[in-house]
């Protein structure tokens, strides 16, 4: 739509002519404007503004006019006149040698040929390239940039450049004086100019510079270290750059230091949510304190989550809009009177809690993590908590998750919240191929960390895979020559969506052969084969805290021998069923980190059962040996002895192959455990670096309901070394106990043919002295040095809590969050373990991917 | 030129391609206008060409860079006598871009936008039906997405919540196929809250809930949840006598 300004006239658009043109068409230009022969426009008018405007924002031309070459009657001849900016030929440096450095300049300037030649290109290449070059010290730097014509036939429009630049000499601070300074030495206050250094000896790593941007932040930190130490009215009377030689500058600080303030009567005003008692506590300062103006701050209006401060209250308790200030009221020799004012404002309420950018992740899998709720009363801390939660997801990008307010509104006391998210991959695959233990082992493996079984029957899901449910799938299939294993495993983390009940099911199968290292070949007739299924509820308490969890699983596992001899069970042939129900409860307040708690304590109690079988079955264990079919015979049914001579049947031996594979045929035991860790800082050098105390105890113990059935030589404890989970087909648990090798410390006074079942009764204590060297999210790095006791038993009756395998160690643990937990450690074995008298001595043990 | 000739082939291809719904013939149309469009920029062509560019990706279903040319094309040439199924195609593309209901809505909310500034430039156009079809699916979506969160409050039993989003529902979106059941959860949620509430606080809250249960009558005197509500009414008046 055209529309007049001014008193213009309307005109029909005769023939457009444009000049000054020399790259491009002129029908294009036209084509472009918009304009035809025959329109109705306004001169002046609304489109034709519309049309220089246009063509402006193209930063092509350096100046556009409109003509009206011609008028007869209405119509009106138009020329549109351009002058276009000429475009670069090429740019030559001069005064900088490295090719490197000049292809930076052009890269960074965007100097390359076709670019339109500006003022504006041409002051802020110049601008740029001495700022470049002053934060490198050399504050002499003077670029010149010139361009001439380029003189060829076509008359392109084309300029050459040359960028002229002297470098000068790189000017070092050769001294920093301090004049007026008599509180704070010298030395103290170049300490806190972090980035202006003086030049010295030692210093050959980091420069000493001079960039005045840093020096102006170093300047503040100097008259805030004097706030700190009461000396409100400090301040830089002047300052200068006192040229030494060429390369060499002094600078000198004149300061007037003033008097050393200390806190008079602090007076809260406008407070009605809060007591004056309540925020004097928060506030933490008392009158006769050291006037410290940078904790008072602090302390007043500090709004980072972890800090204590008036404003932080306000905030974490619904007033978005308070309004806090601190205002001096009365200084009197060298007592400051200050007033804390407060307006309070409305207490804000959440409206609408939003969530965009989910494109994946469907919309009840993250209300249901979020803190703040419609209707609930504001609070920073909710909000804080709410992107940590939807951060520990995994689905979302965690550095990317904002949290915005939106229509915050002070008269009604409302406002809305929208959590933007990014989705993460959040799949994992993993296929591997290598050779190992005898021949080739290929690997395939599967996660899906926000997987949607619903999606399984909805064709339109299928992107590639049905996602967004929140749940874990994983699937894993390894094999070799010799062995097979399948497993597949489902959690659903909020079954029924009321509360965060948590599903899990798993499902394995491994296959193995017996496998002749001789002739590298697997032995298809004798195999092994476990079978396992389980399936889990946990659920996270709210009473007593939020801490605890309990867990129920009830699982089976089937072991099947087929002619398999090898020593790992007390029977070639058969089979074993292991159907029980365990039930887990923990609570875990650690705190911060994860991978470094500082504080806190972890417990797990487990209780895993076994159906007392032996109860009503009605067979007499302790019997078994005794009769006639428990005998051992040979192929044709005769009685022999071990040494295979048929003997009479006084004389006959039971076959304890047969006798086991009926007293194990159904495992029937009870197990339970006890693990405890309490962590405490013992002194913190700083924000993260902590000396941390863990302390640790577990226990554990295996018993049967029935004595003369006994309890099985599955699910045993095997104490000692690194405490990884070996290669346990038999259910068993290892412990770590540093110092000793692997699965070492049993009862000294086993019979030499047991010495390699485990034991039913273990406890272990432990003390490590934990420090960081670095926690960064990239990689978490912690020194430790250890105290460990541990000691397995046959019995109760020989159960001594004192009588323990001792170690003491270091060690280091480096956390990636690609590749988890890595570590090593060197421990000293004090005591004796069997078969090797004395001091078991060093040993060292690498840990990996274990967390805790 | 040699352009020209491309620029015949492409057309064909694309006019064949429609015809026939063949995607391997759009395709190689596509590829052939990719390649010659910036050749006619400016040239009375590029109007045509630019325009079958968007065409062509509407018709592949390539939702993300058909809306992408067909605004250019109503930027370039708004006076085209194709504008107006430019703007159609390019609101229904966001239409077909819109997700399920329960993820991001931005697609949404930008089809309905696109649809509106449609149905308003051209309220006799051609696509008019569809346009009005559409954007009340798209609206349902929204609603559905309001309603099911709200809902999702009452389940994980956060009445307060619950009842803080059913009553921004109700204001939000009058006229939505949800609305009685948002009276209706509006008032479990308040009554829920009330029974499990302290005894100080009961009285008011079921008094609240009582409010609920005569809005919902008001405009659902014959509605589906009536056994219901008359049973929490009974509760309710139990209750009361208590106080």
């Amino acid at each position: 739509q055209d529309l007049p300004l001014g008193d213009s006239k309307k005109y029909t658009i005769g023939d457009i002519k444009v000049t000054g043109t020399t790259t491009y068409n002129e029908k294009t230009v036209i084509a472009y404007t918009g304009l035809k022969e025959g329109e109705e426009i306004f001169i002046p008018g609304e489109k034709l503004r519309d049309v220089i405007n246009k063509l402006w924002k193209l930063d092509l031309f350096s100046d556009i006019n409109f003509y009206i070459t011609n008028v007869e009657g209405n119509v009106a001849d138009l020329e549109l006149e351009i002058k276009e900016v000429p475009v670069l030929n090429q740019v030559k440096f001069s005064g900088i040698k490295k090719k490197s450095e000049r292809e930076d300049l052009i890269d960074e300037n965007d100097l390359k040929p076709g670019v339109k030649v500006t003022e504006n290109l041409i002051t802020t290449t110049q601008n740029y390239i001495q700022n470049k070059y002053k934060k490198e010290g050399y504050l002499n730097t003077q670029v010149d940039i010139r361009t001439s014509e380029v003189v060829d036939t076509t008359n392109s429009n084309k300029i050459n450049m040359v960028v002229d630049i002297d470098q000068g000499d790189r000017v070092k601070i050769a001294d920093i004086d301090f004049i007026g300074n008599e509180k704070l030495s010298n030395a103290k206050l170049k300490r806190n100019m972090k980035n202006t250094k003086q030049k010295n000896l030692f210093r050959f790593w980091k420069r000493s510079k001079f960039v005045r941007s840093d020096y102006q932040d170093d300047k503040t930190s100097i008259i805030d270290k004097y706030k700190e130490e009461g000396y409100r009215d400090a301040r830089i009377i002047s300052d200068s750059l006192i040229k030494v030689d060429e390369d060499d500058v002094a600078l000198k600080i004149q300061l007037e230091e003033g008097n050393r303030y200390y806190i008079g009567n602090i007076d809260f005003l406008g407070n009605a949510a809060y007591s004056d008692e309540q925020l004097a506590r928060v506030l933490g300062l008392e009158k006769g304190d050291v006037y410290n103006g940078v904790l008072i701050d602090e302390r007043i209006q500090a709004r980072e989550p972890n800090k204590t401060s008036v404003a932080n209250i306000y905030q974490n308790n619904g007033y978005l809009f308070s309004n806090i200030d601190l205002v001096e009221t009365n200084v009197y020799n060298d007592t400051i009177d200050f007033e804390v004012r407060i307006v309070e404002g409305k207490e804000a309420y959440f409206d609408e809690i939003r969530v965009t950018g989910n494109d994946k992740t469907k919309d009840h899998v993250i209300y249901r993590e979020l803190r703040t709720k419609p209707g609930q009363k504001y609070s920073q801390e909710a909000v804080v908590a709410t992107v940590r939660e939807l951060g520990a997801l995994g689905f979302f990008d965690a550095e990317q998750l904002n949290p915005e307010f939106v229509d915050p509104d002070p008269r009604e006391g409302t406002l809305s919240l929208e959590y933007q998210v990014v989705e993460a991959g959040a799949s994992q695959i993993e296929l591997q191929g290598g050779y190992g233990g005898g021949g080739f082992i290929g690997t395939l493996g599967l996660s899906f960390n926000n997987f949607s079984i619903q999606g399984l029957f909805d064709k339109e899901a299928y992107k590639p895979i049905p996602m967004g449910d929140g749940q874990t799938l994983s699937l894993r299939a390894q094999a070799s020559t010799f062995y097979q294993t399948y497993s597949l495993s489902f959690r659903e983390p909020w079954l029924g969506g009321k509360r965060p009940v948590s599903l899990s099911t798993s499902f394995s199968y491994t296959r193995q052969f017996l496998f002749d290292y001789i002739n590298r070949e697997a032995d298809k007739s004798r195999s092994f084969d476990i079978l396992g299924v389980s399936v889990g509820l946990a659920k996270r308490l709210t009473d007593p805290d939020q801490y605890v969890t309990v867990s129920n699983v009830v699982g089976f596992q089937r072991y099947n021998l087929n002619n398999y001899n090898t020593g790992l069970f007390t029977f070639g042939n058969g089979h074993s069923n292991n159907l029980y129900y365990q039930l887990g409860i923990t609570r875990d307040n650690t705190a911060f980190n994860p991978i470094f708690p500082t504080q806190g304590s972890k417990f797990a109690f487990t209780a895993k059962f076994t159906p007392p079988y032996s109860l009503w079955n009605g067979v007499d264990y302790g019997n078994l040996e005794n009769l006639d079919e428990y005998q051992l015979r040979d192929d044709n049914g005769n009685l022999i002895n071990e040494q295979g001579n048929r003997v009479t049947a006084e004389n006959s031996v039971a076959d304890q192959e047969k006798v086991d594979q009926k007293k194990y045929n159904w495992l029937e035991f009870y197990k339970i455990k006890l693990d405890g860790s309490w962590y405490e800082t013992l002194a913190s050098f700083g924000p993260s670096s902590n000396l941390v105390l863990r302390t640790h105890a577990e226990f554990g113990v295996l018993g049967a309901y029935n004595n003369e059935r006994g309890v099985p030589p599955f699910e045993r404890f095997y104490l000692g070394g690194d405490g990884l989970g070996a290669y346990s087909l038999d259910g068993r648990e290892t412990i770590q106990l540093r110092g000793y090798p692997n699965q070492s410390v049993v009862p000294l006074d086993r019979p030499v043919d047991q010495r390699d079942d485990g034991a039913v009764i273990y406890n272990k204590y432990s003390l490590e002295l934990r420090f960081p060297i670095t926690l960064k999210p990239a990689a978490s790095i912690y020194a430790l040095s250890f105290l460990e006791a541990g000691a397995t038993y046959d019995n109760f009756r020989d159960y001594n809590p004192f009588q323990l395998n001792r170690s003491a160690g270091v060690g280091l643990r480096i956390f990636m969050p690609t590749f988890g937990l890595l570590g090593i450690d060197f421990g000293y074995g004090f005591d004796e373990i069997v078969g090797q008298p004395g001091p078991n001595g060093w040993e060292t043990h690498f840990i990996i991917g274990q967390q805790f | 030129e040699e352009t020209a000739p491309k620029y015949t082939a492409a057309e064909k291809l694309y006019n064949e391609g429609k015809k026939e719904d063949s995607n391997k013939k759009l395709r190689k149309a596509l590829r052939l206008l990719e390649q010659i469009e910036p050749e006619f920029r400016g040239k009375p062509q590029g109007e045509r060409l630019v325009f079958l560019l968007g065409d062509t990706y509407y018709q592949l279903g390539d939702y993300y860079n058909a809306p992408f040319q067909f605004e250019r094309f109503l930027q370039l040439y708004p006076t085209s006598q194709k504008a107006e199924e430019a703007s159609y195609k390019s609101a229904a593309s966001y239409f077909y871009r819109s997700p399920r209901y329960n993820l991001d809505q931005t697609d949404t909310r930008k089809a309905i936008e696109e649809l509106q500034v449609y149905l308003n430039k051209y309220p006799e156009g051609e696509f008019n039906e569809d346009a009005n079809k559409m954007a009340t699916e798209l609206l349902i979506k929204l609603e559905k997405k309001a309603y099911e969160i709200a809902k999702q409050y009452h389940h994980t039993e956060f009445y307060k919540a619950a009842i803080a989003s059913f009553n921004n529902f109700i204001a939000d979106y009058p006229g939505s196929p949800f609305r009685e059941a948002a009276y209706y959860y509006r008032f479990d949620s308040a009554y829920k809250l009330a029974i499990n509430s302290f005894e100080v606080l009961m009285e008011e809250r079921l008094l609240e809930s009582k409010e609920f249960y005569e809005s919902y009558k008001k405009y659902y005197p014959e509605g589906e949840y009536i056994p219901q509500l008359e049973d929490s009414l009974l509760e309710i008046d139990k209750r009361l006598q208590n106080f």
